[in-house]
């Protein structure tokens, strides 16, 4: 069959050539698609990692009133200590509390020159191992007896005990809504690009339609008659992942360095396999389109 | 009864149907084939012939008789609406779509309008034939230059369709339809663009493809051609099978 597949190559490069303007429609259609995909694939592995960033970074502070007694703090130091979903149990004094607030005010030292006494409490702060599970330990510390002796506002104990709650949510809240509007568009530029190559592959069925009707009088397979058409479609999807993968890698190395100085706070890391991933993704995505648009195509126009 | 009709039934008294039990192995069976395209009227209405291998056959008729459709039914690209064909072998309403181009293979077919790729020369136009079904480079470089010179234009394989006159087209399509040495060949006003003289020749050279053992139906409105060839003629009236005779003639039904 080796004949054969050059015969399929040259006839789809041929028909390339000869509907370039559809063919480029094709390709840019298919090459934006897949750049918003590949764009919101990298999103949301950026996502993820900040996600996964932040919720390693939740812990648990217990604000303690400045008259609460230093046994029941050990105490329900102790009873943490003792849980196993928590990982380390800290008491920060007053004045490593306003160290702290000093270095955040940095920019603002009057601010800090402003204090007369140290105003700043001290407090507990809580490690967990999985901070999923962080409700078990919120109520353990929130019925225990200590709690309402050392707290700072025991009449209220969800200003006493705080843990960054709902920041975790709302994060994951914000970027599912990102997710469903990219794979929206992604849905619509794939059907838009699905048009467009089912149309070149029409424009191609009728130009060739003489040297189709004489395959057919002189007993070519129908897969015969259709393997160009469907290469073309491949081909079309083909070029514009690649252009759409290049663009990505560009993107990678040459703008998300300058954006990561200045968002410090966001790592960017974009491994290879990550990137490797992606191409392989959008390679994949594009084939499926290229071969669906041709059969489409045929399935309407090419009467076998 | 049409004055048609009538004028038919004064020049050949009765249909002769002759018998063919000593002519071999059958190509072609149609039994009570009818064909409407639309409800009330038959292109084709309860045809019943038999053609047995290597015979040359003329299906004449006039323009709307039902020649072309007969012919698109022998090569399936039309269904009849009732009743059995055989080609070949292959019972046509049983054969499924994906083997119909392992039937195509065992029929050559000869246009009108020569139907040849203008963008290809002599050789490619009939190379093409052969590269659609698979054949290798070698069986192509043997073949093609041996059926082109079968027709008679060995001295012009590397020409364009358009450096060739309409008769030398036409046996550019005929070396097409018989480069892969089909058992059945098919022809549908293959002199209809030629003049008579070119004509001759393109009939002559259908006659001499004949005589290799491939059977041959042409359908046509050349009746000179016809009453010069005497060879079995199936005439063919408003879809109605109205004549079938040996070593015929047009007769009158144009």
């Amino acid at each position: 069959m080796s004949i054969n597949l050059g015969y399929f190559i040259s006839e789809a490069a041929i028909s390339f050539k000869r509907n370039w303007v559809m063919t480029f429609g094709g390709i840019a259609t298919i090459f934006l698609s897949l750049l918003l995909m590949g764009s919101a694939l990298l999103m949301n592995s950026l996502v993820n990692d900040m996600v996964g960033d932040i919720e390693g970074r939740v812990i648990i502070q217990v604000w303690i009133h400045d008259d609460a007694e230093y046994v029941d703090i050990e105490s329900l130091q102790a009873i943490l200590e003792g849980h196993g979903n928590v990982a380390g149990v800290e008491l920060i004094g007053k004045d490593e509390a306003l160290e702290r607030f000093t270095y955040m005010m940095q920019d603002s030292p009057q601010i800090v020159e402003q204090l007369r006494d140290n105003p700043l409490p001290r407090s507990l702060e809580v490690e967990l191992v999985d901070t999923q599970e962080i409700d078990g330990v919120v109520s353990l510390i929130k019925g225990s007896d200590e709690i309402l002796r050392i707290a700072d506002s025991p009449d209220d104990l969800d200003r006493s005990v705080t843990y960054g709650q709902g920041i975790v949510e709302t994060l994951l809240g914000a970027t599912q809504t990102a997710r469903y509007a990219g794979i929206a568009l992604v849905g619509i530029l794939a059907l838009v690009s699905l048009i467009f190559i089912n149309n070149t592959i029409r424009l191609a069925i009728y130009a060739r339609r003489n040297e189709l009707s004489i395959m057919r009088l002189v007993g070519a397979s129908n897969g015969f008659i259709r393997a160009p058409f469907i290469l073309e479609g491949i081909l079309q999807a083909l070029v514009g992942a690649l252009l759409a993968i290049l663009v990505l890698l560009a993107v990678k190395s040459f703008m998300f360095p300058g954006l990561q100085e200045t968002l410090a706070f966001i790592t960017f890391n974009f491994t290879n396999a990550l990137m490797t991933e992606i191409a392989l993704i959008l390679l994949g995505s594009g084939v499926v389109i290229g071969t669906l648009g041709a059969i489409i195509a045929m399935r309407r126009y090419l009467k076998i | 009864m049409s004055d048609l009709e009538s004028r038919l039934d004064q020049i050949v008294p009765e249909p002769q149907f002759s018998p063919r039990a000593n002519r071999g192995p059958l190509m072609i069976s149609m039994k009570n084939v009818s064909k409407r395209y639309v409800a009330n009227k038959a292109a084709l209405e309860n045809i019943n012939v038999e053609v047995a291998a290597g015979e040359f056959v003329f299906i004449v008729g006039h323009s709307g008789s039902g020649k072309s459709t007969f012919i698109r039914m022998l090569l399936r690209e039309v269904q009849p609406s009732s009743g059995q064909i055989i080609v070949a072998g292959h019972d046509l309403s049983r054969l499924k779509n994906s083997k119909v181009p392992y039937l195509r293979r065992n029929i050559g077919c000869v246009f009108q309008d020569f139907k040849l790729l203008p963008n290809k020369t002599a050789f490619e136009n009939v190379a093409f034939a052969l590269q659609v079904i698979g054949k290798s480079k070698h069986v192509i470089n043997t073949q093609v230059p041996e059926v082109l010179r079968l027709v008679g234009l060995e001295g012009k394989i590397h020409n364009y369709p358009h450096e060739l006159s309409g008769g030398e087209q036409q046996r550019v399509s005929v070396a097409r339809a018989f480069v892969n040495r089909p058992p059945l060949l098919l022809c549908d006003e293959p002199t209809g663009n030629l003049d008579p003289q070119t004509s001759l020749g393109i009939m002559k050279l259908l006659e001499r493809i004949n005589r290799t053992g491939t059977t041959t139906l042409i359908a046509t409105h050349d009746q000179e051609m016809v009453n010069y060839m005497r060879q079995r003629v199936i005439a063919l009236d408003e879809g109605q099978l109205v004549r079938d005779q040996d070593r015929g003639v047009y007769g009158n039904v144009d």
